[in-house]
């Protein structure tokens, strides 16, 4: 019944299983939260490495595109952790008071780049952008009709950042300059990188509740494949080597991952150092609320962003 | 074209690349854009840790988008500055990476917290609106044309600027008294934007003849403090007693007491020589190199068979 | 590589040159400008153009009578006086205003964004 619809207008023409936020039941409501909270810590910890590169991109075009998508994906944070408000939470305890081992994102989007490493931004990139397209797409047949009513904004936008990962992938691939610098480097990325990218399938114990009530329909097993079928041909046609083929048996692609997974509270080292730089001034402030610039989402007209 | 026939024609937006400028024009202009250019490189990387520590999702949003409309603006002025004709944009970048590229006194030091955000969000971009507004009118059509289109972005800098300030003002005694200190901290050094008010510099009177500059630095710090200082008293703030700053009615003017500001740190920071600032400019160097690789893989045609992208 | 990128507001508009990009090829630039030149005013289309591939007939050039000069007409308003409170601020947000509401009408009559 669920049919692909990104239009963000009434929900009228499609049935939906679940009801709006006052209308779940427990275990609904948390199935709804647990896979709203990695999609939102997802966009927020990865915005908030790629800022680093602003002021510090490969070109002033480059710093200014880069510094666009970290905006973009901020602005898709703040979709979702609108709609676990819903649920009553604030923004405050959902970002600025929370404790580090309560986030949910995958440890791809904590890990912090070293100094000049685009590589690694470009890499990084292109493993969760590729993600995200299938997770939108998986949450474009969501039962929940919160969730529904974003999904098309946040797919707009995302076409941009893979096509800006795939070109930038493709000129460090194809190593002009000193070959040893952009293969080599783009190398290392994928090496580093690919075990930390497979925990953005790391199942929750909320996963059979989130596939069940259709909060998500396709289970990340299902995507974890599409997945690896999509960008493991794509990095091998440029000449690199991938740690698993795309056909691999699952166990054999679970033997990769890391210790910490991020989804189950676990994070690597870096984590707790960002998570106390990006509180700082909040607590310097001593405050007790974020202050909003902007009008809530659901007053918001199509793409307005205006008070 | 001879400098007196510029000197004649000088006006707003008169001079474009297909006009033959004599050299001294063409140096003074890449000059005044290069200096300009590169401040917004300095303003957006003494900005860009707020970016990390806002304490607000919209907060964070909205520094992100200052700081890279920073960057945006110089590219804007690079471009302007290119056309002229002496030096590319990547030798500009190569000089303000070098320590050789100067940059406004603010830039030179670094923000210590959020309470000093503002000082730079609010009066510094303020006073360098005031500036760019009356560069509309500058005789180099390309400089003007980047104006445009920084003007058009700037002013909701300087608003959200105004709105922290605003917030931390009517915040605890804590927030007060903190933001009264980075007020206190960063006062002098806005009075010193607009330079010394005898003007001391040496290219002023020649900017101003043909037409790059509209307005003298003292008029512009005079309409500055007219705009800005009632805010500063709007939001509680107090200027501190020194320097002193007597507005005199009969001539609607601010006198600003020479004597009391600090200028051996001022043309200290001017030669690029004061520590912090020093620092600044070294932090960024590094950055730099550290992403010339990527310059390159991208610059460098490649070795064998692919055809260029420039068609035939 | 340098671009020159013109852009236009709404389908009914000229392509107005805005700027350009530096970019490696034609692709990258593509990309770059839509950021760098169409990320606060509204653009229905964007030209990127490689530099030198642009030639140009200057009124000023010899035997070419255009009846132009080479002054350009600019959208917003240059008549900065001083004096009154922060002007400028006041100005450059009018600009905002205006470019947002046109970004919102083109919106609601295009229909294909």
């Amino acid at each position: 019944m669920a049919t692909e619809d990104t239009d963000t207008g009434p929900w009228s023409d499609r049935g939906f299983a679940l009801g709006g936020p006052d209308e779940l039941s427990e275990r609904e409501q948390a199935a709804v939260e647990a896979c709203l909270r990695a999609l939102a810590d997802d966009e927020f910890v990865l915005a908030e490495r790629y800022t680093e590169w602003q002021v510090r991109g490969p070109t002033l075009e480059g710093d200014l595109a880069v510094a666009n998508i970290a905006q973009d994906e901020l602005g898709h944070a703040r979709l979702w952790y609108d709609l676990l408000e819903d649920f009553g939470h604030t923004e405050p305890e959902l970002i600025w008071e929370r404790p580090p081992e309560d986030f949910r994102h995958a440890t791809l989007v904590e890990r912090p780049f070293a100094r000049g490493d685009w590589a690694d931004a470009v890499v990084r990139g292109f493993l969760y952008d590729e993600f995200e397209r299938l997770r939108l797409d998986a949450l474009a047949d969501t039962e929940y009709p919160r969730i529904a009513d974003r999904v098309g904004k946040v797919q707009g936008e995302e076409h941009y950042h893979r096509e800006h990962a795939r070109n930038w992938l493709e000129r460090l691939a194809e190593g002009r300059g000193d070959p040893d610098n952009g293969h080599r480097r783009v190398q290392e990325a994928i090496d580093r990188l690919f075990p930390h990218a497979l925990t953005l399938f790391v199942p929750t114990a909320y996963e059979p509740d989130i596939v069940e009530f259709g909060v998500r329909p396709a289970p990340l097993s299902e995507l974890r494949q599409a997945w690896l079928d999509e960008v493991v041909p794509v990095l091998e046609d440029f000449g690199f080597r991938l740690p698993v083929a795309a056909d691999a048996h699952p166990e054999a692609v679970d033997t990769l991952l890391p210790t910490a997974r991020g989804r189950d509270g676990e994070h690597t080292d870096a984590w707790a150092d960002l998570h106390d730089e990006f509180t700082f001034t909040y607590r310097q402030l001593d405050r007790s609320e974020a202050p909003r610039l902007m009008v809530d989402p659901d007053d918001a007209d199509e793409g307005g962003d205006h008070p | 074209m001879d400098l007196s026939t510029v000197k004649e024609r000088a006006g707003p937006r008169q001079f474009g690349p297909t006009d033959d400028m004599p050299r001294e024009y063409r140096e003074a202009a890449t000059r005044m854009i290069q200096f300009h250019a590169n401040s917004e490189i300095m303003g957006a990387y003494i900005e860009r840790p707020f970016v990390r520590q806002a304490p607000s999702l919209d907060r964070k949003l909205a520094v992100s988008a200052q700081v890279q409309d920073e960057i945006g603006h110089g590219q804007l002025l690079y471009r302007a500055a290119e056309n002229l004709g002496i030096k590319t944009r990547e030798e500009m970048l190569d000089e303000l990476a070098a320590g050789e590229g100067k940059f406004l006194n603010c830039f030179h030091y670094p923000l210590g917290n959020w309470y000093e955000l503002p000082m730079i969000m609010f009066f510094v971009d303020g006073a360098a609106m005031r500036r760019q507004a009356t560069l509309k009118r500058t005789s180099w059509e390309p400089y003007a044309h980047a104006i445009d289109k920084i003007c058009f972005e700037e002013g909701f800098h300087i608003k959200h600027g105004e709105d922290i300030l605003r917030e931390l003002a009517t915040g605890s005694r804590r927030d007060q008294e903190l933001l009264q200190r980075a007020f206190e901290k960063w006062w002098p050094r806005i009075l010193q934007f607009f330079g010394p008010t005898d003007d001391q510099s040496t290219h002023d009177d020649f900017s101003q003849e043909v037409g790059l500059k509209t307005m003298s630095n003292d008029d512009l710090r005079n309409a500055f403090l007219n705009a800005y200082l009632p805010k500063a008293e709007k939001y509680g703030l107090e200027p501190p007693e020194y320097p002193r700053v007597e507005y005199h009615e009969d001539r609607d003017h601010y006198e600003v007491y020479e004597e009391d500001l600090d200028w051996d740190e001022f043309f200290t920071v001017a030669r690029n020589e004061l520590p912090t600032g020093r620092g600044q400019i070294d932090k960024r160097r590094r950055s730099q190199d550290a992403v010339a690789w990527v310059r390159e893989a991208i610059e460098t045609t490649p070795a064998s068979g692919d055809t260029p992208a420039a068609a035939d | 590589m340098i671009f020159e990128v013109f852009r236009q507001e709404t389908e009914s508009d000229y392509h107005e040159h805005v700027g350009n990009v530096h970019a490696p090829d034609e692709e990258m630039a593509r990309l770059f400008a839509q950021v760098m030149h169409a990320r606060r005013k509204p653009a229905n289309s964007l030209w990127v153009v490689p530099k030198e591939e642009i030639s140009e007939v200057d009124a000023d050039d010899p035997g070419v009578a255009m009846g132009g000069t080479t002054q350009k007409a600019y959208r917003w308003a240059t008549n900065y006086s001083t004096g009154r409170m922060a002007e400028e601020i006041e100005a450059s947000e009018a600009e905002q205003v205006e470019a947002e509401a046109r970004r919102r009408s083109t919106r609601s009559e295009g229909g294909d964004d």
